[in-house]
């Protein structure tokens, strides 16, 4: 399948899904005015990858975010349940939750999902600062 | 002499004639004919210094349009005006200029003046009648009515939101005054990011307490405000001398009727939802903090959603508790989800704040990060002698502009504090 591209914008993060080489990532800041029409398109098009990945399939995601607005938490959030519920049926899939050192808003998310989601190797990394 | 001007273009604008069509850019300029040579045009051109094109028709049909300097260009080159001099002044026509009828809109005409590339900008267009010659349109005024248009819509947007703000603002006012006559000694801090916005606070009085309420709406801007009026409403109609002293129970009935109200579904029962139907589907709602103060037992009771609850107790260090993790509302929110009560003792000179995440989550400093729950409880501390409140708003705001530096604010900002 092909892989998705989606540049930065100001309010909205660089998409990048190389679904050919199993590596996902997402880099920016998230706060559109509609986030659903931001999400969606995405959101299906990992649920078409992820629905084909085989049982020993290996993924790695990298999520490196300094901001986003409370409809994208949603939204973020919805992405990582995706993948916690495709790494319960097999699949290997490692998150890395980038911040920076300082940050312990973007840490703390980070570690709420990382116990939420049981089934993906979730690593929070800190992040060298750009 | 016809010359192109501003002038000519708004005098023939006919009162009542539609401002956004092509014909309000119509200058009436008169049109050379086919019969006429390109000595005549030449002294035409020599005439008028301001005319950077000239219409050409044949029987009150536009043929085409000579364009000044490759005219001038053409015609000073060695012998061209004794070859050229009395022949059809079609020799140096362009024959394919932009020709629009009056009754285009300004905006279409605007994309097929890209279209038609550089030329047409700087030689102006044919605006037609019934394909009959009315006369030139220029690249200029063409961009001054765009702009125009553009500050027209600007202005309307605007008045709509400064008049949605009003009807916000009012909303807010029995909030207010039940705060200015509870709480001699508080900080209220409310600055959405556009006017309008998706914070706001909420506040009743009852014999032997207040319930007091600070909450943060999905959405910023006029959305955000619609959700605030939603919630506000409900909150209104769930607080009963009943359920007063137990915000939890409040929030539990909020969260029940936001969800019936929106058509909120589950989505962890409902499988994965089509794009097209989910789309449509409300993901509204809202962090809250919901407390029942009683000032006689000098008692606090907080429910939190997702919304913390500061205080700053006489000898101690500053505490923040988190409150429960589920917002108000949403889908991934069950109908049946309920809230937990913290009581606590607020001993005399005790400064109680609730803050929405606007502050907290607002990036900037050298490395762009958020202004953060530490630097926020850093900044109320360091403060906690002041003899009242009200002057930690400024300070606070300060704060927040010179962490924020050039960085753009990204959401509403709400803070609540008060001492009893």
């Amino acid at each position: 399948m092909e892989d998705l591209h989606i540049p930065a914008s100001n309010e909205t993060p660089e998409v990048r899904f190389e679904f050919s080489r199993h590596r996902l990532s997402m880099h920016g800041e998230s706060y559109p005015e509609n986030a659903m029409s931001f999400y969606g398109p995405i959101r299906s098009s990992l649920q078409n990858y992820l629905e084909k990945l085989p049982a020993d399939g290996k993924v790695e995601v990298d999520i490196g975010l300094r901001y986003f607005n409370s409809s994208s938490t949603k939204l973020i959030r919805a992405l990582i349940a995706m993948l916690d519920q495709t790494a319960e049926g097999g699949p290997s899939i490692s998150v890395d939750w980038l911040h920076d050192a300082d940050d312990d808003m973007m840490l703390e998310f980070g570690s709420d999902l990382k116990d939420e989601h049981r089934s993906l190797k979730f690593n929070t990394v800190v992040a060298e600062p750009a | 002499m016809p010359v192109l001007s501003v002038a000519a273009a708004t005098a023939v604008t006919a009162p009542g004639q539609q401002k956004s069509l092509a014909i309000s850019l119509v200058i009436p300029l008169p049109a050379v004919s086919p019969s006429q040579t390109n000595d005549e045009v030449f002294a035409l051109f020599d005439a008028a210094p301001g005319l950077s094109a000239l219409p050409v028709a044949e029987d009150d049909r536009p043929i085409g349009l000579i364009n000044r300097n490759i005219f001038m260009d053409s015609f000073a080159r060695p012998f061209h005006r004794e070859v050229y001099g009395r022949k059809s002044c079609i020799a140096f026509m362009d024959k394919q200029p932009l020709i629009v009828d009056g009754g285009m809109s300004v905006q279409d005409l605007s994309f097929r003046v890209v279209d038609a590339g550089g030329k047409t900008l700087n030689d102006g267009f044919v605006i037609t009648a019934n394909d009959r010659y009315l006369g030139m349109g220029t690249g200029q005024d063409l961009v001054r009515a765009i702009a125009g248009m553009q500050a027209e819509k600007n202005r309307i947007v605007m008045e709509s939101i400064d008049y949605a703000s009003v009807i916000q603002r009012s909303f807010l006012r029995p909030s207010r005054e039940a705060l200015r006559s509870l709480l001699p000694d508080h900080l209220l801090l409310w600055e959405p990011r556009d006017l309008v916005g998706g914070d706001y606070f909420y506040c009743r009085r009852f014999d032997d307490g207040f319930f007091l309420t600070l909450f943060d709406c999905t959405g910023h801007g006029v959305p955000g405000a619609f959700m605030t009026l939603i919630m506000a409403s409900f909150i209104d109609s769930a607080l009963r001398e009943e359920n007063r002293q137990d915000p939890a129970a409040v929030m539990t009935e909020v969260n029940r009727r936001v969800k019936s109200a929106l058509g909120q579904i589950d989505h962890r029962h409902k499988g994965a939802a089509s794009n097209d139907e989910s789309e449509h589907r409300s993901d509204d709602g809202m962090d809250a903090a919901f407390c029942w103060v009683a000032p006689a037992e000098r008692q606090l009771t907080y429910a939190g959603a997702h919304s913390p609850l500061i205080l700053l107790r006489p000898g101690q260090e500053i505490e923040l508790f988190e409150g429960d993790r589920a917002g108000v509302g949403y889908a991934s929110t069950p109908m049946d989800q309920t809230w937990r009560n913290h009581s606590f003792p607020l001993p005399p000179g005790t400064a109680v704040f609730l803050a929405t995440d606007g502050l907290i989550d607002q990036p900037g400093g050298p490395r762009r990060i958020a202004f953060g729950k530490k630097r926020l409880c850093a900044l109320l501390a360091e403060h906690r002698q002041a003899a009242t409140l009200a002057p930690l708003r400024g300070v606070i705001l300060q704060a927040l502009e010179d962490y924020q530096g050039k960085d753009v604010r990204r959401d509403d900002v709400g803070l609540i504090g008060f001492r009893l």
